[in-house]
């Protein structure tokens, strides 16, 4: 049988939060051993508060908020296609794709651009990128209103934002994009693989050092790992420049990655890359690429404190990391 | 590979029939299909050929067929996708997906599609047509407001990068399918005359010269393309404008699709659905049956024109014809008999379910009422009804009451009058024999009766009580 008809298809989230590993599957959002309560019917993507988690139903227009401390659950409609939430203290930002809107559940929403598929907070704000005008919106938090809104190259495929700058990866043109926050304007654009497809931080900028990014390229079937905008243009150029020539992480022509990888996921230094084609996630170090498990889906695995937690054939299992 | 939206019953026969034969008009289709899946290499033929197999099955309510050509392609999706990903051809690889998510909602696998779908974008957003799927794939499970939003991502996607005039009149007319009427109306009679307009005269030369007739959802080249979004333009277009109650328009824009394609079986099942007289009705209604026998839509029509009062009395033996006589057999309150068509087209679903015994029973059935005003469509679901000692026992139990219109009768004598039979609503009714009820009444009345049973389309009434309305 070919590979990727062993794909499972059953939606199941996995998040890893304070208080121990919350899934979400058929039906149901439980913390193995403590508590287990109603839940959405197709769970996507999960978003994490210091006191609760928030579970998306993009295809029934639905979220699930769970308290973490007893799974109680309360229900709430969105609008149409929820595609990406964050918490903002004790609000649920939700964005809406098919809706075109960002709303604070509970409270109002904003209209933003057409097909706005990127969510991040960073501080006060939440940024917002619509790809297909390429349009990038900053969003107050408090009072929630639309702050200011740039136009940036269209069709990028992930975004992630750190103190001071939102970096979006393009896979068409190859291209990591860098957006100062504080000015809201393009800082600069870098050749990254050939068609790299998403963006973790993997490391917080220290004083000699920008913010780490891991960005997985399925073409080339490697996974780049380069340095993010530091405050000055020098040390800027200086950190990508150590980045792209450290040119990922493997030497030579070999990959480790018989299909390629198109997603990462990072906590603290910590990553794994994915295989959306295969459900594959593998853990890497600097030494070695292994196997951590066949046939998942994209939201269906976690990064624990200890290693790693999925949830594979009914089963949530957790895996110790070094 | 352009992509056109799927219609419900859409099919074309060759322009010219040879006399006498009378041909299901998609025969042609599903054959050149077949010898498209059989000789295909590439994947896009492939898919092409076992897609368009899947939806011309599905207009003739071969739903088993139906699926299993749509697994096929699910099969051919999986394949491709695994060595796209192997080659590190990305390009590839998202067109493979968003096929697997756009057959995944066609049988009905709304977690499949959307996972594939969100794949299917992320690699190619840029891709008017990964929106105008996902549009479709939205649509086939009924997600309208999502239908409409990613149609109008491939409209402004396509605007965007410039493309062609004909792939940006299928993300049109796609679009058309999700958004209110008066948008939708105004974007197919732009599409429409667009592709009337001068810009696309080399290729309605190209289809003059290879004579191209034929409509499939998923088309390979410019020819197919115009000939297929021009009959489905129109189709939607006439549609929207008898959903406005511009009747003159619809029946000239249906028209305009004969003109195209002389059996054209939506196009003649709708002008006899908006005939004015009972001869042109009943020969749209032949034509219509012959060019799909198995349209549930047209199938309702006629019964509820065959209730109404409509006739047809020929003796053709088409397959059109035999399926035309068993709605008029079940009209009648006879069992049709099928069996030399159902195995002429085993596994056709409009066959089965009309050899099968309605069983549509009317809620009062189920309920404890002893007193019940049913609708004409009650009643007509009663009279189809087999019913089990349960059911009988709760229709001896029950009194009707009915506003009824009978049919008039010879005068009675003074103080009287007699009635023999009447309508309720459409339903005919009789009584065992003529009955003088004592007062005056006019031919509309309140009638109190009980229901004895079924006589051909006729049902059996006891009355109790005669009013005036």
């Amino acid at each position: 049988m070919n590979a990727l008809l062993a794909v499972a298809f059953f939606a199941q989230t996995v998040a890893s939060t304070p208080r121990g590993v919350v899934v979400a599957h058929d039906g149901v959002v439980e913390l193995q051993g403590k508590w287990k309560s109603e839940s959405v019917s197709t769970p996507g993507v999960i978003a994490l508060g210091e006191t609760k988690t928030a579970v998306l139903d993009e295809i029934h227009d639905r979220v699930a908020i769970v308290d973490l401390a007893n799974g109680q659950t309360t229900f709430a409609k969105t609008q149409a296609t929820p595609i990406a939430a964050a918490f903002a203290g004790n609000d649920l930002l939700v964005l809406d794709r098919d809706a075109h809107v960002i709303e604070k559940i509970g409270g109002s929403s904003i209209q933003v651009a057409q097909d706005p598929e990127l969510l991040s907070v960073a501080g006060n704000h939440a940024y917002v990128y619509s790809r297909i005008g390429g349009v990038l919106q900053e969003i107050g938090l408090e009072p929630f209103a639309l702050l200011r809104t740039i136009r940036i190259p269209p069709f990028a495929s992930a975004m992630q934002c750190d103190a001071r700058n939102a970096y979006l990866i393009y896979p068409r043109d190859g291209q990591l994009r860098v957006v100062d926050l504080a000015k809201m304007q393009l800082a600069g654009q870098f050749g990254v693989g050939s068609a790299p497809t998403d963006v973790a931080i993997t490391g917080d900028p220290t004083a000699l050092t920008a913010t780490r990014l891991a960005i997985p390229d399925p073409l080339v079937k490697r996974v780049w790992l380069v340095e993010g905008r530091q405050s000055s243009l020098q040390a800027f150029a200086r950190g990508f420049l150590r980045g792209m020539l450290g040119v990922g992480l493997f030497r030579g022509k070999m990959t480790q990655f018989p299909t390629g990888v198109d997603r990462v996921i990072a906590s603290g230094p910590r990553w794994l890359a994915f295989d959306s084609s295969t459900g594959t996630l593998y853990n890497v170090t600097k030494d070695e690429t292994n196997i951590l498990a066949r046939g998942l889906g994209p939201h269906s695995f976690a990064l624990t404190p200890e290693g790693v937690a999925y949830w594979q054939n009914g089963t949530l299992v957790a895996q110790k990391l070094d | 590979m352009k992509r056109l939206a799927i219609a419900a019953c859409l099919c074309v026969a060759p322009a010219i029939l040879p006399a006498q034969e009378t041909r299901i008009a998609s025969d042609f289709e599903i054959r050149q299909m077949e010898r498209q899946a059989a000789a295909a290499k590439d994947f896009e033929s492939q898919l092409s050929a076992h897609l368009n197999l899947g939806d011309l099955h599905l207009t003739r309510n071969e739903n088993a067929a139906a699926r299993d050509e749509y697994r096929k392609v699910l099969a051919i999706a999986a394949n491709e996708r695994a060595d796209a990903r192997k080659d590190g051809n990305l390009a590839k690889y998202a067109t493979a997906t968003m096929y697997a998510g756009f057959v995944h909602a066609k049988l009905g696998d709304e977690r499949e599609a959307f996972e594939l779908l969100d794949e299917a974008t992320r690699y190619a957003g840029d891709n008017a047509k990964t929106w105008s799927l996902y549009a479709e794939a939205m649509g086939e499970l009924s997600y309208r407001e999502k239908a409409a939003a990613g149609a109008r991502n491939a409209v402004a996607v396509a605007e965007w990068k410039g493309e062609s005039s004909l792939d940006l009149a299928v993300y049109r007319f796609t679009l058309s399918a999700y958004v209110p009427r008066p948008e939708a109306t105004k974007l197919l009679e732009d599409v429409v005359a667009t592709l009337k307009s001068h810009e696309f005269d080399r290729v309605r030369k190209e289809v003059a010269r290879r004579e191209s007739f034929e409509s499939y959802s998923t088309v390979r080249d410019d020819a197919t393309a115009y000939v297929s979004l021009l009959n489905r333009s129109l189709l939607s277009l006439a549609l929207s404008y008898e959903a406005n109650g511009d009747v003159a328009r619809a029946r000239k824009t249906y028209q305009d699709v004969l003109a195209a394609r002389s059996d054209d079986p939506t196009a003649l099942a709708a002008i006899a659905r908006l005939s004015h007289s009972n001869d042109e009705r009943a020969r749209y209604f032949i034509d219509a049956f012959d060019a799909n026998p198995f349209s549930l839509d047209t199938i309702h029509a006629y019964e509820q024109w065959l209730r109404a009062g409509g006739s047809i009395h020929d003796d053709s033996t088409s397959a059109g014809a035999q399926v035309r006589h068993a709605v008029e057999q079940l009209v009648r309150g006879e069992r049709p008999s099928l069996d030399a068509l159902m195995k002429q087209f085993p596994g056709n679903d409009t066959l089965r379910e009309l050899a099968t015994p309605r069983s549509h029973a009317p809620a009062f059935l189920a309920g404890s009422a002893t007193s019940v005003s049913p609708t004409a469509e009650e009643l007509r679901d009663l009279m189809q009804l087999d019913l089990t000692p349960d059911q009988r026992v709760a229709l001896d139990r029950i009194t009707f009451i009915s506003s009824v219109t009978f049919n008039p009768r010879p005068p009675a004598p003074a103080g009287q009058t007699i009635f023999e039979s009447g309508t309720i609503g459409d339903v005919p009714f009789k009584f065992s024999e003529p009955i003088a009820f004592a007062g005056t009444f006019p031919t509309t009345a309140r009638l109190t009766y009980r229901i004895l049973g079924v006589s051909g389309n006729t049902l059996l009434l006891e009355p109790v009580k005669l009013e005036g309305q």
